[in-house]
This record gives structure tokens, sequence and C-alpha cells, in this order.
């Protein structure tokens, strides 16, 4: 339940010692979330809150004045483990600003304090963002699906108020945000890394401890996945490259053997064992990703040189674990039949699947999604559904516009020609 | 029927062939697999679709040129050597991973 009081005590402590606290406090916070409801708001006094001067750099002193407002929140319980505390501590100093407009809208929240309680779901999402976006110019409101998910976590309460000390701020984790966020992480040390230093490092206000921890978390299980999936995919290179055995000719163009692009891989994870740092997260939750990034699978295409249009539909797999769309751009690319002049555009990059425009390519890399593709999706030839669904759709659809545009011939003389051949009437009559 | 109308409609067929001969292409077909395509799954008799085929390629001198360059490149690897590959791989992975081998 309420840690609150032991917790109080380690909060003198500071640094490290916030950490936890902060942590544990956004615990707790959620077990309020559940327990209480909305008379929290009215109970806590937000002036008080604010006034406690949180924007001196460490907030850690500030919590020992606000014992009695943590006892405030005892009661109260908060919705969500936003609360500000924790949020407070990193950035204050250059949050000035924020906590200024924090204030004003603490008054505000005052009154709204009792409007809350109902109101909080419908508030959901534009307030918030509103308010979020205010303080934080990163973040964006345009992923709504993202708060969605994050509701899963926090009771979906979202204050009409964002950054300091504001119950509920929800944030948005764009990709830039979350790229910011991978950056604090990967240089602390994806196990090391603690919440109060990634805020540091990432230094946006608007994002309280407790909204890194739990985010760190979901990033720390979404990689254990891409981990997974990666140790797939390096078994599959290492196949294709042991089938593929002569050496590409580095050359574009030559396909030197084909087996490269027939190889397989067709959707196959992009290859090359990806490094380490593989940042899937880039991709991750923001549907609107680059295209570059939408089919890397976890990673970027960035080192393959494909001029070619169609790129590799978004690697499926990443999908599936978790919310879909919050953790990758899944992206069915709606593409277009690839131009059969642009061929593989890729030259054999070492690990790296030429997009497989062969014959199916389309569809076999979206179809493969569901698990590792595996050689079985790749097909030498069209299939004969497929083409018979494309030349079905041209008997059905006469009207729709050529898919390559090639400059018809003339009428008159196709008609010369079946003569010449032989063939008199078209459409033939007979079969 | 008229001439009006059986040109029209011949010209509305040649071009209903044209784009079907186009979905091939982009299937990377030969020139014959067209062929053998439209004739079973449409009904265009061969000689049509090779002779709308050969109009096309006159029309279009330079893709088809292209076209066929990369169709040439494709040829380097016979598809029954390509399949066989394709086999192996298959075979291996279910070997290594038989839930896996939902085909």
């Amino acid at each position: 339940m309420l840690a609150v009081p032991p917790s109080r005590n380690i909060i003198n402590k500071r640094n490290n010692e916030m950490a936890s606290f902060s942590i544990m406090k956004g615990e707790d916070f959620l077990d309020f979330s559940s327990s209480t409801d909305c008379n929290l708001l009215d109970s806590i006094d937000f002036d008080q809150l604010f006034d406690v001067g949180i924007n001196e750099g460490d907030v850690l002193p500030d919590l020992e004045m606000d014992s009695e407002i943590l006892a405030e929140f005892s009661l109260s319980g908060s919705e969500d483990s936003d609360m500000n505390f924790p949020h407070n501590f990193p950035q204050d100093s250059s949050e000035n600003h924020s906590r200024q407009e924090g204030e004003v809208d603490f008054v505000d929240h005052k009154h709204l304090a009792s409007d809350l309680g109902s109101t909080l779901s419908s508030i959901n999402g534009e307030d918030n963002n509103n308010g979020v976006s205010k303080a934080c110019q990163n973040l964006k409101n345009p992923s709504s699906y993202k708060e969605a998910s994050h509701k899963g976590k926090k009771s979906s309460n979202n204050s009409p108020k964002n950054a300091q000390g504001k119950k509920k701020v929800k944030v948005d984790w764009t990709p830039e945000l979350h790229k910011r966020f991978v950056e604090a992480v990967e240089q602390l040390g994806v196990d090391k890394a603690v919440p109060s230093r990634i805020l540091e490092l990432m230094g946006i206000e608007c994002l309280t401890r407790h909204n890194i921890a739990s985010h760190l978390q979901k990033y720390r299980s979404h990689r254990k996945h891409m981990v997974a999936r990666e140790a797939e995919a390096a078994n599959w290179n290492q196949r294709r490259q042991l089938y593929s055995a002569p050496p590409p000719t580095a050359n574009g163009g030559k396909r030197d053997k084909t087996i490269h692009w027939v190889a397989p891989t067709i959707g196959f994870p992009p290859v090359a064992p990806m490094p380490p740092h593989f940042r899937p997260l880039h991709v991750w939750g923001h549907p609107s990703v680059d295209q570059s990034l939408l089919h890397m699978w976890p990673k970027h295409r960035a080192p393959t040189p494909s001029p070619s249009p169609p790129p590799p539909p978004s690697w499926p797999p990443l999908q599936s674990p978790m919310t879909p769309s919050f953790w990758h751009s899944n992206h069915q690319h709606g593409f277009a039949p690839p131009p059969p002049i642009q061929r593989f555009p890729t030259q054999p990059v070492p690990g790296i699947p030429p997009p497989t425009m062969f014959k199916v390519d389309p569809s076999i890399t979206l179809a493969v999604g569901q698990n590792i593709p595996k050689p079985p999706l790749l097909d030498l030839q069209p299939t004969k559904e497929s083409i018979d669904a494309a030349l079905g759709d041209v008997l059905a659809k006469p009207w729709l516009p050529l898919p390559l545009g090639l400059r018809p011939p003339s009428t008159d003389s196709v008609l010369g020609a079946l003569q010449r051949q032989g063939v008199s009437k078209i459409p033939p009559t007979s079969g | 029927m008229g001439d009006s109308v059986s040109s029209s409609s011949s010209a509305s067929y040649i071009h209903m062939v044209q784009h079907m001969i186009e979905k091939c292409l982009i299937f990377h077909m030969s020139k014959e697999e067209c062929i053998d395509a439209l004739s079973k799954h449409a009904n265009i008799q061969p000689v049509i679709t090779s002779t709308v085929w050969s109009e096309l390629e006159k029309e279009n001198k330079e893709f088809f040129e292209e076209y066929a360059k990369s169709q040439g490149k494709e040829d380097r690897i016979s598809e029954a050597e390509t399949s066989e590959i394709i086999q192996k791989m298959i075979s291996d992975h279910e070997d290594r991973d038989p839930k896996a081998s939902s085909k």
C-alpha cells in the first residue's frame, strides 16, 4: 500500500535513494489509482505542492518538506505514477518555466479537481496532450494509440495539465523522444540504466521518473524479444550464406549468383547480424516512421544501398509480442508492384538479402510477418494463385489503369499482325 | 456485328490483353510464361498474347531490353537448382525448429 512514510525517510538521502523512491512511489501510485478514485484530487493541495520550491536542483530536499503533502497523497492516492515528485527532481533547475506554468495550471486544477474525477476519462488525451506539448515541445500528439497502450498501465485519467506536479501526465513516446531515451539508456548501459539518470540524460521536461521507469521496463522486455528474433535471424543468415556460397561480387547490378536474391530471405529479418544495439525502437511505436525504418526489421536498411522503392515490408515479428502499433511501426506497405526493371537494387551486401524483388516478393514478404519466414515462402515463380488473381482482376475491372503504363501499340497494327497469323476476329468468338 | 462495334471491342480486348501482359511483367515472367498464363487463367489465345506482346515490345523497346537483361540474369541459376537449395533450407529449418514447420 502506502509506502510513503518509509520512503520519506529514504528520500532524505538523495540520488540513488531517489531513484528507488520514485519507483516505489510510482508503484504506490498505481496502487492508489486502483483504490481511490477522484477524491484524491480534492485533497491535494497543488499550490502547496508547488510552492515547495520544487524547482531547486535537487528535489530531494523538497521531499522533506513535502512530507505533509505526501501524507495527503497517501490519503488520497494518486492516479498515476506520474506524480510529479519524481519528475521534478532532475530537471528542475531548468524547469522554472514549466513550473510556473504548472502553478498557473494548478490553480485551475484545484477548481477542476472536483470535476476531474468524473471527467478524467473524457479529458483523456486532449488537454493532456496540449499541456504536455506546451511544456515539452518534444512531445507530440498524434500517436494517440500510444496513449492507449499507456493507459493499460495508468488509470486513464489525463489531467488537463502536464509537467509539474500534476498528476497524470500521459507521455507520448514519440520516436524522437524515444530515440533520446534509447540513447540515454545505451549510454548508461541497458541493465544499469536508472530512470533518474536517464531523465537527466534526456533532459526533457515533462517526463517523470515514473514515465521513464515504465518505459524502461517496456523497452527491456521488448529487447528480449528482439534478441530472440535476432538470434533466429542470425541463424538464417548463416544458412543463407552457406547456400549462397559463391561470394558476392560486390558489384551492384551483377547479381553474382542470383542465388542472392533468390535466396529466400525474403522477408528475412534483414540480415546482417544485428548490431548489439539495433534500434528497433526507432521504429517503435510510431506509425509514421520513416520508410527506411519501416521495413527494417530492427535495423535500418541504411546499409543496404537499395535505391529501389519497394522497401521490404516491415518486419512483423516486431509487432506480435507487444501492442502492435505501439511497439513498432507495423506497416503494411501497400507497395506497388515493383517495376521489373528495378532489379535487385541491393548488391549482395554481406548478409543483407536484396529486397526480394523477385517475382513473388511483395506478397511473400508481407506474409512473412508471422514468424520467422521460412524458405517455403519463397517462390521461384509467381504462384498460380497470384497470377490468377492478377489476371482475374484485369478481366473483372478493365477500367483499372495499366500497372506499368507501357505505350500501347496501335490497334491497327495489332489487328494487322493478328490477321497475318490467321486470327480474324477478336475477341475470338470461339474459345 | 458492325465494324465499329468490333473495332472498339477489339481495341478494348487488346487493351485488356496488354493489361494482363503487364501484370505478368510485374511477376517477371517471360514471354512464354505469360502466354501460358493468359491462356490458362484468362483463356486468351496464345497467338493473341504473343502478338500483343510483340507489338508492345516494338512500342517499348527500351523497356523490353532492360527486361530481357534482367531476365537473363535470372537464368544464371536454374530454377531447379534454386528449388533444391530452397528445399534444403526448408528441411534444415524444420529440423532445427520443428514447430515452425507449418508450411
